[in-house]
């Protein structure tokens, strides 16, 4: 018989058990909180271990505004300029610009010590490269920004570039960063197909760390780059992003310590990793996937009963946006209150009208719209597409306008098939998208609120919204050059917009991002993330 | 033996033919535009218009399928619209991993499951059998992706066994044979998670093929010489009742492969799966063809591995 047979299992789990390792100490009880201040002398050396939710696919920024590149593929090239933590311009591969005072002329003086990662010297011809034949073919937001405006661009010598413009054009110095205009080798790309060259899996930058292994679908490892021109810079020897796709297990891999970095977490465990003496967490309203950018509601204003205004400010009453934040975003964030975020100080107007939560004035506006109840309680009925990152939203929607007799039918559909149906089909009543204003209102707001972007376009004018005072102010702002006399014309347009409410902005977006506590100088609101990042153990 | 294999391998043709087809206009007719993937989300309308030329998407759908044909046929499977690069070699680039994975699923999947079927039906009716039966019948109920999320949460996180994610540790890059240990302790969990259901259908098929063979003439005959009950058992009950349990693997595999897509998501493993969850996000069209046709084509083989096995185990199977 075989009643003596060897306990299999239990043979199994003892090899098992013997070859695991012993399970981490339990961390000394530390206080955890917000970041602290960094460590007085930054300490040199180590391995830095960032978790990426998605695979870059290449390593070409120039060529892609995807949010998954770049998050990678930025640390390995520089921009003209790069952003301070207020994203403020600051010097990057230039070191000074001069702005003429007709606002058509920018001139950039270039730093004379920056090389290629293969020793190449960096000069004026590889931006007007970069310009002519990468960004403005290839990368989407750049090519739509600057392809009617620029004028030309011209290197006089090796250190100095100039862009000339057709118009006077203010956002220039926000469209210059890592994010926006990563500087790409010429000598490597010219006379080639720049979307196939190799160099698109083995990048040639000037950043602060070069390419070193790319194993798809797994991870990017960056070395040092020891002839960095920031002089000190950077400090570890080595960074890897490695690519795990389930947010869950991400948290959980820099809870491990596997990771030392994490750009997205599950909002449910947010309050617990605050109490994390191992964690530290911040917000931040930018990143390399897109700047300010806002939950919004979009009308379909070709729609009955949409296009009436007191149908839309019902709306605004009766959606109780701090449920959203605090249900469904777990405090990532603040309430919106009009097309440009708060955080984009200079340009935000804080004088806005507010349409408080309140189910009572949503009925009497409903009452006013001529939309009576019906014999079950229910005024009218609409479609609401969203896709499935906006599920919860949805529903909280579906119910805060089931007070006020409004019947919302959710229909959430993949990501592409709900972008495709309301920006390109416009088969919508309400639908949804996360609008990013870019670092200057002109790169990402102009674009839903002006006439001349009603089309199939994503993230377009997806509302199908017109107002001739409204075109003119944007296009005022875009070529006036003074930032004070910018505000003044961005603050009347906000003032247009929130009192016609083409769109309902529910939410300001600050996602979390985690770090481990022994880790300092990540720029988590910008492209160059790890440039002046350091372990202090 | 040859002839059959060459007729079988001609006869998949044709079923190889129909998937491309057919898997073709379904992923064309699913709502989303790649577009997006090409071109960005930010372009005007001029230039997706462009882009959309660039890559024949604005030609008719049955045109799109007969160009796509003649490259295949001359072995160009075309560009992926995201990674930019030749499909063929970034799906073949990832098989190694995902072979890994699902072999090692399988093969721990069908060691253990086949000693469990015989232990239970060795011993049938006591409470061993009793335990085995309970357990595997709950265990093939458990979904994949649960059991992938409990093992990362309980014995990678909570424990701190194993390691929560990828194929190898990010921070140190090991070579030989600590590469080798390194791999083996990332494999552990998603091979677990991976091939617990396929060892539960095991065990319980073996079992039933054992009982069935335990009552046989041969087996009588061969206890009545006087053989040990453990040669009787393995050498001559067990090869009769492994059939049935070659068909269940063998048809298994395609189930595994699903499996695998999700747990290689949960554990962060680099394979197929993956690679194929990305493409869909994206609708990245020649890369999820690519797809498909390198995993019909395993299962295809699979399968045909599965019927050359049968003459392997039994004798009076044969070939022309």
């Amino acid at each position: 018989m075989l009643h003596q047979t060897l306990p299999l299992p239990a043979c199994l789990m003892l090899l098992l058990v013997a070859c695991a390792p012993a399970a981490p100490a339990p961390a000394p009880a530390a206080p955890g909180g917000p970041s602290k201040p960094a460590a007085e002398t930054p300490k040199r050396g180590g391995t830095l271990v960032l978790g990426a939710t998605t695979d870059p696919g290449q390593l070409n920024p120039g060529i892609t505004t995807a949010g998954g590149t770049h998050l990678v593929a930025d640390n390995l090239y520089n921009g003209l300029l790069q952003f301070d933590e207020r994203l403020e311009p600051q010097p990057d591969l230039a070191e000074s610009w001069q702005v003429a005072p007709d606002g058509r002329t920018y001139t950039f003086n270039l730093r004379s010590n920056v090389l290629w990662h293969d020793g190449t010297p960096f000069t004026s011809a590889d931006v007007k490269f970069t310009f002519e034949e990468v960004l403005l073919k290839f990368h989407a937001r750049t090519k739509a920004g600057l392809e009617h405006v620029l004028a030309g661009i011209d290197t006089p010598d090796p250190q100095t570039v100039v862009f000339r413009f057709k118009e006077p054009y203010a956002p220039l110095l926000r469209r210059l960063d890592v994010v926006e205009a990563p500087m790409l080798p010429k000598h490597v790309y010219e006379g080639t197909d720049v979307q196939q060259n190799p160099a698109n899996l083995a990048p040639i930058g000037t950043g602060p760390y070069q390419f070193a292994e790319y194993v798809k679908g797994d991870r990017v490892r960056m070395v040092r780059n020891e002839r960095y021109f920031k002089a000190g810079l950077p400090y570890l020897d080595e960074v890897v992003f490695r690519v795990i796709p389930q947010e869950s297990s991400l948290e959980l891999a820099l809870e491990q310590g596997e990771v030392d970095y994490a750009w997205s977490l599950p909002g449910p465990d947010i309050a617990r990793l605050q109490q994390s003496p191992d964690i530290r967490l911040v917000q931040a309203p930018s990143g390399p996937g897109g700047a300010y950018c806002e939950d919004t509601l979009i009308f379909n204003l070709a729609h009955a009963p949409l296009d009436k205004l007191e149908v839309r400010r019902a709306f605004a009453h009766a959606v109780n946006r701090q449920q959203l934040l605090d249900q469904v975003r777990f405090g990532q964030g603040r309430v919106a209150s009009g097309p440009i975020a708060s955080t984009m100080a200079w340009a935000y107007n804080p004088e806005v009208p507010k349409y408080e939560y309140s189910v009572q004035k949503a009925n009497q506006l409903l009452d006013q719209a001529g939309l009576a109840r019906g014999a079950g309680g229910t005024r009218y009925g609409l479609t609401f597409v969203f896709p499935p990152a906006y599920q919860r939203t949805a529903e909280v929607v579906r119910q805060n306008m089931a007070e006020v007799g409004v019947d919302v039918q959710l229909k959430g559909l993949e990501v592409n098939a709900a972008n495709e149906q309301i920006f390109v089909k416009k088969d919508f009543d309400l639908g949804i998208g996360s609008y990013c204003g870019g670092p200057d209102p002109e790169v990402g707001v102009t674009r839903a609120y002006v006439s001349t972007n009603i089309g199939p376009i994503l993230y377009s004018n997806g509302a199908g919204y017109r107002n001739p005072r409204v075109d003119e102010l944007f296009a005022e702002a875009a070529t006036t050059v003074d930032q004070g006399q910018r505000t003044k014309l961005y603050a009347e347009v906000q003032d247009i917009l929130v009192k016609d409410l083409p769109y309902l902005w529910l939410l300001e977006n600050e996602t979390y991002r985690a770090y481990r506590a022994e880790v300092h100088g990540l720029r988590y609101w910008a492209g160059d993330l790890v440039e002046t990042a350091y372990r202090d153990r | 033996m040859a002839r059959y294999v060459l007729r079988r391998l001609l006869q998949a043709v044709p079923l190889l033919l129909g998937m491309i087809v057919l898997t073709f206009l379904l992923i064309h007719l699913a709502p989303g535009d790649p577009i997006y993937a090409l071109a960005g989300e930010s372009g005007d309308a001029a230039y997706y218009a462009e882009m959309r030329a660039r890559f024949g998407l604005d030609r008719p759908l049955p045109e799109q399928l007969g160009i796509y044909f003649l490259n295949v046929l001359r072995g160009d499977l075309g560009q992926s619209y995201v990674q930019k690069q030749p499909v063929l070699p970034l799906v073949l680039s990832r098989v190694p991993a995902t072979l890994l994975l699902t072999l090692s699923a399988l093969l721990a999947a069908t060691a253990l499951g086949t000693w469990l079927g015989v232990v239970a039906a060795t011993r049938a009716g006591s409470l061993v059998d009793h335990a085995i039966t309970a357990t595997t019948i709950g265990v093939y109920g458990i979904p994949v992706f649960w059991l992938g999320q409990v093992l990362v949460i309980v014995v990678a996180a909570g424990l701190g066994w194993f390691p929560i994610q990828g194929m190898t540790t990010a921070r140190t890059a090991a070579t030989g044979w600590a590469l080798v240990g390194d791999v083996a302790r990332h494999l552990a969990l998603p091979a677990t998670a991976l091939g617990l259901q396929s060892l539960a259908l095991i065990a319980r098929v073996t079992r039933a093929g054992m009982r069935e063979a335990l009552g046989d003439d041969l087996v009588r005959t061969a206890r009545a010489k006087g053989l040990a009950e453990r040669a009787v058992v393995y050498r001559h009950a067990l090869p009769n009742a492994l059939l049935p349990v070659v068909t269940v693997v063998g048809g298994h595999v395609s189930t595994l492969l699903t499996g695998a897509v999700l747990v290689e998501i949960i554990f962060a493993w680099p394979g197929l799966g993956r690679l194929l969850y990305d493409a869909t996000t994206t609708r990245d069209y020649p890369l999820l063809m690519a797809i498909f046709e390198v995993v019909a084509i395993g299962v295809i083989l699979a399968n045909l591995l599965t019927d050359l096995l049968y003459a392997v185990l039994d004798p009076r199977v044969r070939y022309e």
